[in-house]
């Protein structure tokens, strides 16, 4: 049993805006409210007691954020609402970003693919979230935007902790932007997990190379997903291994020992690199 | 809040709470109890119901997110009191033991033979796994799908 709740699904982006200007959870000011777009992982959070959201915003309605648009000069767009299988089956993401695939297909299960969202994934902004490592190669841009107007930043400047953001009250991301420098890189992606489906990583990397630029980011090993500086393409392993541990600081728990993790991500590194 | 849906190719409206999830809609609104609840959270799949054409879990959809959605149940597979070629195929192959996870293997296997209908044992494992089964430990359940794909060596 859920706990109570109210639900909004605006139609367009003003509705949308005015909604989550209205209700920031301030005192006095409105409800708790919350984005819905998959829902896979907050409907979980309400449902075990972590979230005392009082109004869920519900995007899915809004048919502009359900683009993904591949442009030769701007490069890829993917807007809220895109999903994972969406993602998974369009043609320019496989030609020109096959990497966000393989993390993409990494996530969860079938079930979870089909109703997850990408930028829901980089909201939740779990250190072990699967499209941090490739969307973090890619340089992806957030773009976020308020009934006050709109801002951009580096993905890699919104991760802000554990479950933090950037993001402020009143705010959403609405898209974001893969600039198209990076479109048809080599790549390589690893993930260190029990079994082969729906589990979380333990440590990952991703690996992504095009003409004189190598890039490494790193999940599961931080208390946020990792990008590490960019490197020329003819780097050694050794010296992305020793600039990998000095910008990760993985922990001991459950599920693995900071040893091993860190043992993985240097597995990883030289495995990728070889291969591309 | 009202809502409208298919389900099964019936239709239905109902006034239902934010808070009221899809699964319990179905099983308790709409009285189909052949959708069932496990973890509750998104993990093993009992709940798997198709909706547009797509698997999910129906215990983290809310109902009134399914407003005006087309969705498919397992009390839809079999028509007229005969079991569908997939379900004989679970039968046959004792593809069920307490039977719990049976209709959500079912209808991730039904969508998975739709989109791809001759996929290999590791495809079928991919698309199961989101399913968890504590009984057979799988086998018989890749074995049905291999046979309802007719890719069974007889």
């Amino acid at each position: 049993m859920l706990k109570e709740f109210s639900y909004l699904a605006p139609k367009n982006k003003t509705q949308l805006l005015k909604l989550l200007a209205e209700h920031t959870g301030k005192p006095g000011v409105g409800k708790t409210a919350k984005i819905l777009a998959g829902g896979t992982d907050i409907l979980v959070n309400i449902r075990n007691g972590f979230d005392k959201t009082d109004l869920l915003i519900d995007i899915k309605k809004i048919g502009e954020y359900s683009k993904l648009d591949f442009n030769k000069t701007k490069g890829l767009l993917i807007g809220a609402n895109v999903t994972y299988i969406q993602l998974i089956n369009n043609k320019n993401v496989k030609k020109h970003y096959p990497v966000l695939i393989e993390t993409a297909g990494k996530v969860g299960s079938p079930q979870l693919r089909n109703r997850g969202t990408i930028i829901g994934n980089i909201c939740t902004a779990s250190p072990a979230a699967d499209m941090s490592r490739s969307l973090l190669c890619l340089g992806a841009e957030v773009n976020i935007v308020s009934i006050k107007g709109s801002r951009s930043m580096k993905l890699k400047d919104f991760f802000k902790g554990v479950k933090k953001t950037a993001l402020k009250a009143g705010e959403i991301v609405e898209s974001i932007t893969i600039p198209i420098d990076m479109a048809d890189a080599k790549y390589g992606d690893e993930k260190l997990k029990r079994i082969k489906g729906h589990d979380l990583a333990q440590a990952a990397v991703s690996i992504v190379k095009k003409d004189k630029v190598l890039r490494v980011a790193i999940s599961s090993c931080a208390i946020v997903p990792v990008l590490l500086k960019d490197f020329k393409s003819n780097v050694s392993s050794a010296t992305v291994c020793k600039e990998a541990l000095k910008s990760i600081s993985p922990i001991d728990d459950i599920r693995a020992s900071k040893d091993y993790r860190i043992h993985m991500v240097k597995t990883y590194i030289k495995r990728i690199m070889d291969k591309i | 809040m009202k809502i409208n849906v298919k389900v099964n190719g019936k239709k239905y409206e109902r006034d239902v709470r934010e808070n009221m999830t899809l699964l319990r809609f179905i099983r308790e609104e709409i009285g189909l109890t052949g959708t069932k609840e496990g973890c509750g959270v998104g993990e093993c799949g009992a709940c798997t119901v198709i909706l547009n054409g797509k698997t999910v879990n129906s215990c983290i959809v809310l109902a009134v997110e399914a407003d005006g959605t087309v969705i498919e149940t397992i009390e839809g597979e079999a028509k007229n009191g005969k079991m569908s070629k997939l379900q004989n195929s679970f039968h046959e192959h004792h593809a069920v033991q307490c039977g719990f996870c049976t209709p959500g293997m079912v209808l991730s296997a039904k969508t998975l033979l739709k989109e791809n209908p001759k996929p290999s044992e590791h495809e079928i494992k991919e698309a199961l796994e989101g399913n968890f089964c504590r009984c057979t430990g799988y086998q018989q359940i890749i074995e049905a799908i291999q046979d309802a794909s007719g890719q069974m060596k007889k």
